[in-house]
Formats: structure tokens, C-alpha cells, sequence
């Protein structure tokens, strides 16, 4: 898939309408809306009055946010931040509420995650798909240039040194989600599935009123390790088995960046899936937790406890919180992995 | 005794080769069908309430013409070299899609057992 071209495009788009009923036997009208979005494939299905409608907004207020968003399109917010030359840029009230919320994130995390990060990233060649590896010298020196502490803030005013770079790209897709399902609310639907390119959002239960059903998928292989029966939640997963490049002698690097070295992570874990009620905390955490590796990950959850988790590990373990275990059945394919759970 | 070891194990990979084909012809399956172009599933139908049609679906200005009849489901027509969708005639085992390997074209049964409403990347 290329990046970065069509991110503005919507390159597809379907709305198909149909009717259910649901568990009250009332008839929902159904819609499902299809869309290139955000550097990813969204599809937004809703079940209620007006679904047909509601979904149009969905998708106008998408395409809305990444406007804002986008790092590499010229008239987006968070590039004037980017070539403000260290002056001041005021943002809309979207942004500054986003960037506030990186902001905090990444003070919680202790700056595992970091808004901060794109030269590296960008030096890596993770942006523009022409991966390399760069010199030592040059992620120390880029490095520089990384630090959420150097963000500074007041209200919709944003200011960063110059040749810093913000990127909201570990929390924009999980804040859209949020907000799309509070878009849908209001206007009455009671029953949902966002997918963000694999982000999942799920308004409601589904409209015969029993849970969603969300494979989870093998980051080393073909298939799904389980399925999650879940509603009215947010999922979503990193891990740097989706982008990943092999270099000339054979090492494997992946899109996430351990802030502290400059280099793509390489610890104990596959993937970490953060189930919350909110979107944003969900793509923020689990982006953070998987440069934690499993030990501090664990203890980020038994300090916080307002998120579940699972964890899988290069062993080939799978560590989940016990406020999900149940909700969690492991795949016949995949009966050799060996689940833990994670108490207080 | 040597023939007779040999003859033993003659009959058992026979065994074997019986056993495995049988697996894969009656692989069980349900009743919805994918069509799926380059990895994107294109149509999906329950063929056990799906009407009798013909589809025409495209590949860089080829096209093969899909025909679902009966509850079944085949390839009739299609303008890729080697015809071998055809000759596979009606879709009948679970393990083994109809494939159109030019056309990028695949008909396969899905696999209702993960019945799932997404799957989290």
C-alpha cells in the first residue's frame, strides 16, 4: 500500500443500506460506509434510525480530523506546527485537545510514548517505505530533537523547538474512533463497528443485542491466536510484526521506535492488544506498553487498572488481565500457547 | 518376510494416501462462499438462499464469468490461458478453492467457524 498519497483521497467509498431487527424485534437500518483515511482502510458500519446518514457524517468528520493531522500534508495543523520555526502556532480545538492528551500520555508512560519521535522514525525510512538503517551518529544526533517535555502548551497555542517534529499518529486514529462513537450516539445509533485499519471500536452490543465478535491476530503467522467476545469498548494492538523491514545482514527492524535508543524495539514481546473504553487510551497504551517489554507493562497495569491487556511474547506465551480472561477464548490452532493471567 | 514387510508398507502409505485424499474431497464446509480477488473478498453468498445468477468479474480486461446454480457454485467462463478454473467445475470441498491463478480470482467456502464480525491488527 502506498502512504502518504492517498491519505487525503477517498479512494472508496460504499454505503450499502439493508434492514435487521434488533433483540426487540424493532426494525434498524443498517449502513456501512468503506474509506482510505488516516494512511488506512476504514470501514464504518452502524445499525439504527438514519444509519444511512449518520454514516456520511461519520466519514466527513474522519477525513475532518486528518486534515488536521496529517504530518506530511501542507495545509494540515500539526505541519504549520512542524515548520513553524520555533514560533508559536495556534490550533483548533481538536488539535489542542489530541495533543494535549499525547502530551499527558506520554508523561505517564514516562516517555515510552513519544509524540516527538518522527526524525527518527523518518530516518529509519519508516515514512516513506525506503527503509535503511542510519549511522549511530545520526540517531544520537535526531535524538536531540526528541522530547515531549520540550512541547510547550497553553490552551490551542503550541510551540516546538525548531527542527522538532509532532506526530500524532500513535493517538489520531484511536482519538477519531472516539469520536466517531460519540458522533454516532448522539445521533441515536445504539449499535456500531469502526475498524480503523484493524483498530476496532464497538458501540453498543451488536443489534441482537449479544457481543462482537473480534479475532485477534497471529503476529507470526496465518489465522487468529483467539477471539474477544466484547462490547461497547475499544481494541487495539502493536506490535512490529505489520511493518518491518529486513536489512543487508539479516536483522529485522520495526516501525516502533524505543524512544530512548533511537532504535526499533527489540524486547520480549510480539504484540500487546489494550482493551479500554476509550479509543485514544487504547492506541496510546498499547504503542507504549510494547516498548515497556512484558515486566514493566505488567506493572504499568497493576499501577493504572483502568485498561485490560494481552500480551504475547516472543516465547510464545499469552498474558492476559484477569478483567478479560473471560471474554477471551484461545484459537483451536493455537492450543500450544500457553495462557497466563495477570493478577494484582 | 522381507516382501511381506514391504507389501505391509505398500498397503499402509495406500491407506494413508486413501485416508488423506478423503480428508481433503470431504473437507467439511458450510454453506457461504467467498469470491475473493487479490486477497479482498469481493462477494460473499449463502448458497443454500442465493438465487441462480451469473456474476462477470473483471482482471485487467479479463474476465471470468462465475455461476452459481442450485446451491452451487463454478467457474463457466473465462479468458485466462490455461481454462483450469473451469475444469474444476462445481466448488465441492472446503479445502480446495477454485482458483484462477492469471485472473488473481479465488472462490473458496469461508470458514464459518470464526464467524467474526473484525479482526484487530
Amino acid at each position: 500500500m502506498k502512504r502518504g498519497i492517498l491519505t487525503v483521497i477517498l479512494f472508496c467509498f460504499i454505503v450499502s443500506c439493508a434492514a435487521c431487527a434488533d433483540d426487540n424485534g424493532n426494525t434498524l437500518d443498517e449502513a456501512t460506509s468503506e474509506f482510505f483515511a488516516m494512511n488506512t482502510y476504514i470501514s464504518v458500519t452502524v445499525y439504527g434510525k438514519d444509519a444511512d446518514n449518520t454514516v456520511k457524517s461519520a466519514r466527513d468528520r474522519i477525513t475532518e480530523l486528518e486534515r488536521l493531522w496529517s504530518v506530511t500534508d501542507e495545509n494540515s495543523e500539526i505541519y504549520a506546527v512542524n515548520h513553524s520555526d520555533g514560533k508559536m502556532i495556534t490550533v483548533s480545538e481538536d488539535t489542542a485537545e489530541l495533543i494535549a492528551f499525547a502530551l499527558r500520555m506520554a508523561e505517564r508512560t514516562n516517555g515510552a510514548l513519544e509524540p516527538t519521535i518522527y526524525p527518527v522514525l523518518r530516518a529509519w525510512g519508516f515514512t516513506t517505505g525506503e527503509n535503511r538503517v542510519p549511522q549511530e551518529s545520526e540517531i544520537k544526533e535526531l535524538l536531540n530533537m526528541v522530547g515531549y517535555d520540550k512541547v510547550r502548551q497553553n490552551g490551542n497555542e503550541i510551540q516546538i523547538l525548531n527542527n522538532m517534529m509532532l506526530d500524532l499518529g500513535a493517538v489520531g486514529k484511536g482519538y477519531a474512533g472516539d469520536e466517531i462513537a460519540e458522533l454516532l450516539k448522539e445521533n441515536g445509533i445504539t449499535s456500531a463497528l469502526i475498524d480503523l485499519g484493524g483498530n476496532i471500536q464497538l458501540l453498543g452490543t451488536k443489534p441482537d443485542g449479544s457481543n462482537w465478535r473480534i479475532g485477534l491476530k497471529d503476529p507470526e503467522g496465518a489465522g487468529n491466536v483467539g477471539i474477544l467476545s466484547v462490547s461497547d469498548c475499544a481494541i487495539v494492538t502493536s506490535g512490529n510484526y505489520e511493518r518491518y523491514f529486513t536489512a543487508s545482514d539479516g536483522t529485522v527492524y520495526g516501525h516502533i521506535i524505543d524512544p530512548v535508543t533511537g532504535y526499533p524495539v527489540n524486547n520480549d514481546l510480539l504484540s500487546v492488544t489494550v482493551i479500554a473504553k476509550e479509543g485514544k487510551i487504547c492506541d496510546a497504551l498499547s504503542t507504549s506498553l510494547f516498548v515497556m517489554g512484558v515486566q514493566k507493562a505488567e506493572a504499568h497495569w497493576r499501577q493504572y487498572q483502568d485498561f485490560d491487556m494481552i500480551l504475547i511474547t516472543k516465547s510464545g506465551e499469552i498474558h492476559i488481565t484477569e478483567g478479560i480472561k473471560d471474554n477471551f477464548s484461545l484459537d483451536v490452532n493455537h492450543g500450544n500457547m500457553k495462557v497466563g493471567v495477570i493478577e494484582v | 518376510m522381507k516382501n511381506k514387510v514391504l507389501i505391509g508398507i505398500c498397503i499402509a502409505i495406500f491407506l494413508i494416501g486413501v485416508i488423506g485424499s478423503a480428508l481433503v474431497l470431504f473437507a467439511p464446509h458450510g454453506t457461504k462462499v467467498n469470491i475473493v480477488q487479490d486477497g479482498a473478498v469481493l462477494y460473499t453468498f449463502d448458497l443454500s438462499v442465493t438465487e441462480d445468477q451469473t456474476l462477470e468479474i473483471e482482471y485487467n480486461g479479463r474476465t471470468n464469468i462465475v455461476q452459481i446454480e442450485n446451491g452451487k457454485i463454478r467457474v463457466v467462463e473465462a479468458d485466462c490461458p490455461d481454462k483450469t478454473c473451469i475444469r474444476m467445475g462445481w466448488l465441492e470441498t472446503g479445502s480446495l478453492p477454485i482458483v484462477c491463478l492469471p485472473n488473481h480470482l479465488s472462490i473458496e467456502f469461508a470458514d464459518e467457524r470464526e464467524d467474526l464480525d473484525a479482526v484487530i491488527k
